[in-house]
């Protein structure tokens, strides 16, 4: 049995194309445009990188797109200054604070000070606590990246086991929750746990979040599973010359392949997602500002 | 004739004024302490029970309570400000908003509304929130009760498995996600996972909360392991009324290592948590300047 490669790029262009529409839909129907700002404190090379290519992402679907580049310096009463201004802002439906951010900026205290309808990243305490209970909250990107993936290859996963590994903040917890909302019955494994591979065989959907490269292996996967990998790590690639480096992810691709029924590819699978899906955020913090249907696919 | 008690079950009241005389002690030290308010909307005779054990645990544990019923026809608006009243009130040391209350009441926007810090039962988003990021001290207190059970037996939490079925917003959701800070692997179980049997016969410790009578028989616990009872289900038996839990206690007492009596296991201890997230919430206010 050869697994189904679930596109990341492709699935992601779609998401753009369907965020596209809605925006058009809102300019045309109600003259609203949804405006996404983007904060960035410091000249990290990595970030400069991201807030880029999330800027023009966010053009290319017709949306406002709003950078704020602040001196690597700046203080923390400044930083608060410019959040308020931009949720004061009703031309603005997202903000999104690129992390990490300078050492001398509580992240905590910056990112709780974000309103939680406009955090785009769904890491405001409250949209934690909100999607902890199942409750309506902006969720964040990469696991409702993950999620939009599931859905589109399963159609529903209600009743499907679930094992999600690892258990951070940003990609586990979150994950965890969702699927829990859609009804799987999920395991949250982590370094502690005493038998992953044994537990991880029990799954017919894995969630590899755990930062260790190729760590999964084929055997530890049921035939037929869904795999999903969230994880990127960069190692030395001396077959493809010296100094060359490569990106792997958590799942040891080769071999899971060779048994499940569906995987995603790194790179190529769930990263392009994560930014389709801040978009898609956008869009959806747009229409419930504006007391407007919540566009359908796009959220959790 | 003295009847030993059986050690395979685990002592929800002794647990109990356990922790109530630590909480005494603090207070004791503090001298004049800050109120809890208790917060009735409607008439609710079965709400009467919980508060006067809550009012009962309060005094053992040396804290002020306050007892508010408002009227079943007050507006949300009303509430809101009243709470928000409370929140700006030093004199309030923690706010306790009873369910249920009265379908023209959004009971979620008002404990959004009540202060993280004088959350003492753990329902505002932002605690709950807090809770997902594995800060713990201030959670919601049946799924606190249910964390401090597992540890009194004496287990080592890390690395064990353990089965919690019943997804609620108020149990089972905060109470996995502890267990999770505590370094066990949690499996949630609800009413559409396929088989609960084939994940609770695995689990070193089974927590259950799903309101349904005797739900749980011997047959779906690995020989040695604890079972956690969150239930209270009131069934008719010979003509009587009997309190019994989601668990078939007899039963499955002759598997499980440890269990926890219906009542007299996690209820009690419910009531002692409450007052410890009061004192929790006081040295956060202190902490904060507030008082």
């Amino acid at each position: 049995m050869t697994a189904t490669i679930i596109d990341g790029k492709e699935f992601a262009a779609r998401v753009r194309g369907q965020v596209a529409l809605h925006v058009a839909r809102l300019k045309a129907d109600h003259g609203i445009t949804p405006g996404l700002a983007v904060v960035l404190v410091g000249e990290d090379p990595a970030s400069q990188v991201y807030v880029r290519s999330k800027g023009k992402m966010t053009v290319e679907v017709g949306m406002k797109s709003a950078e704020y580049r602040l001196d690597v310096e700046t203080s923390e009463a400044d930083l608060l200054k410019v959040i308020e201004d931009l949720n004061n802002n009703p031309d603005i439906h997202g903000i999104l604070c690129q992390l990490p951010l300078p050492k001398h900026l509580n992240e905590d205290l910056i990112i709780n000070s974000i309103s939680p309808a406009k955090d785009v990243d769904g890491f405001h305490i409250s949209n934690v606590g909100l999607l902890g209970t199942g409750q309506k909250s902006m969720v964040p990107c990469t696991p409702l990246g993950c999620l939009m993936m599931l859905r589109d290859h399963h159609g529903s996963i209600s009743g499907m086991n679930a094992v999600v590994v690892g258990r951070s903040n940003i990609v586990g917890k979150p994950m965890a929750q969702l699927l829990l909302n859609d009804s799987a019955t999920v395991t949250i494994a982590h370094s502690r746990t005493k038998d992953l591979a044994d537990v991880v065989r029990g799954a017919d959907i894995v969630v590899a979040a755990v930062g260790r490269p190729e760590m999964i292996l084929g055997d530890w996967i049921k035939l037929g599973a869904t795999v999903i990998d969230v994880g990127i790590n960069r190692l030395d690639a001396p077959e493809k010359g010296e100094g060359k480096t490569k990106l792997v992810g958590d799942v040891h691709f080769d071999s899971c392949a060779a048994v499940a029924g569906a995987i995603t590819p790194v790179p190529g699978g769930v990263g392009p997602m994560t930014i389709a899906c801040l978009l898609a955020n956008t869009v959806t913090a747009c229409c419930r500002a504006n007391g407007l249907a919540e566009p359908e696919g796009l959220t959790a | 004739m003295n009847v030993l008690p059986d050690h395979r079950l685990i002592d929800g009241k002794a647990v109990k004024s356990r922790i109530l005389t630590q909480v005494n002690a603090y207070t004791k030290l503090q001298g004049n302490m800050p109120r809890l308010v208790s917060i009735c909307i409607g008439n609710n005779p079965e709400v009467a029970v919980y508060v006067r054990n809550q009012e009962r645990g309060a005094q053992q544990a040396g804290l002020p309570f306050e007892q508010l019923h408002w009227d079943h026809e007050i507006t949300q608006e009303a509430c809101k400000t009243q709470i928000l009243a409370m929140n700006d009130d030093p004199s309030v040391l923690g706010i306790i908003l009873q369910r249920p209350v009265p379908d023209h009441i959004n009971v979620r926007s008002l404990q959004s509304a009540v202060h993280p810090l004088k959350d003492v039962e753990g329902m505002n988003p932002a605690s709950i929130g807090n809770i997902v990021y594995s800060d713990v001290a201030l959670a919601p207190c049946t799924a606190a009760a249910s964390v401090e059970l597992i540890k009194e037996t004496g287990l080592d939490l890390k690395g064990l498995e353990i089965v919690m079925i019943g997804h609620s917003e108020i149990v089972g959701k905060p109470a996995a996600m502890m267990l999770m800070a505590e370094g066990a692997t949690v499996t949630v179980c609800h009413h559409m996972t396929r088989s609960v049997a084939m994940h609770s016969r695995r689990a070193d410790v089974v927590v259950v909360a799903v309101g349904k009578p005797h739900l749980i028989g011997p047959e779906m616990i690995k020989p040695g392991a604890v079972v956690i009872d969150i239930g209270i289900n009131q069934i008719e038996q010979d003509g009587e009324t009997r309190i019994v839990g989601d668990v078939d206690t007899k039963a499955v007492l002759a598997v499980a290592g440890w269990i926890t009596p219906v009542p007299g296991g996690v209820g009690p201890v419910t009531v002692a948590i409450l007052m410890r997230n009061a004192i929790v919430a006081h040295q956060r206010q202190v902490a904060a300047g507030w008082i």
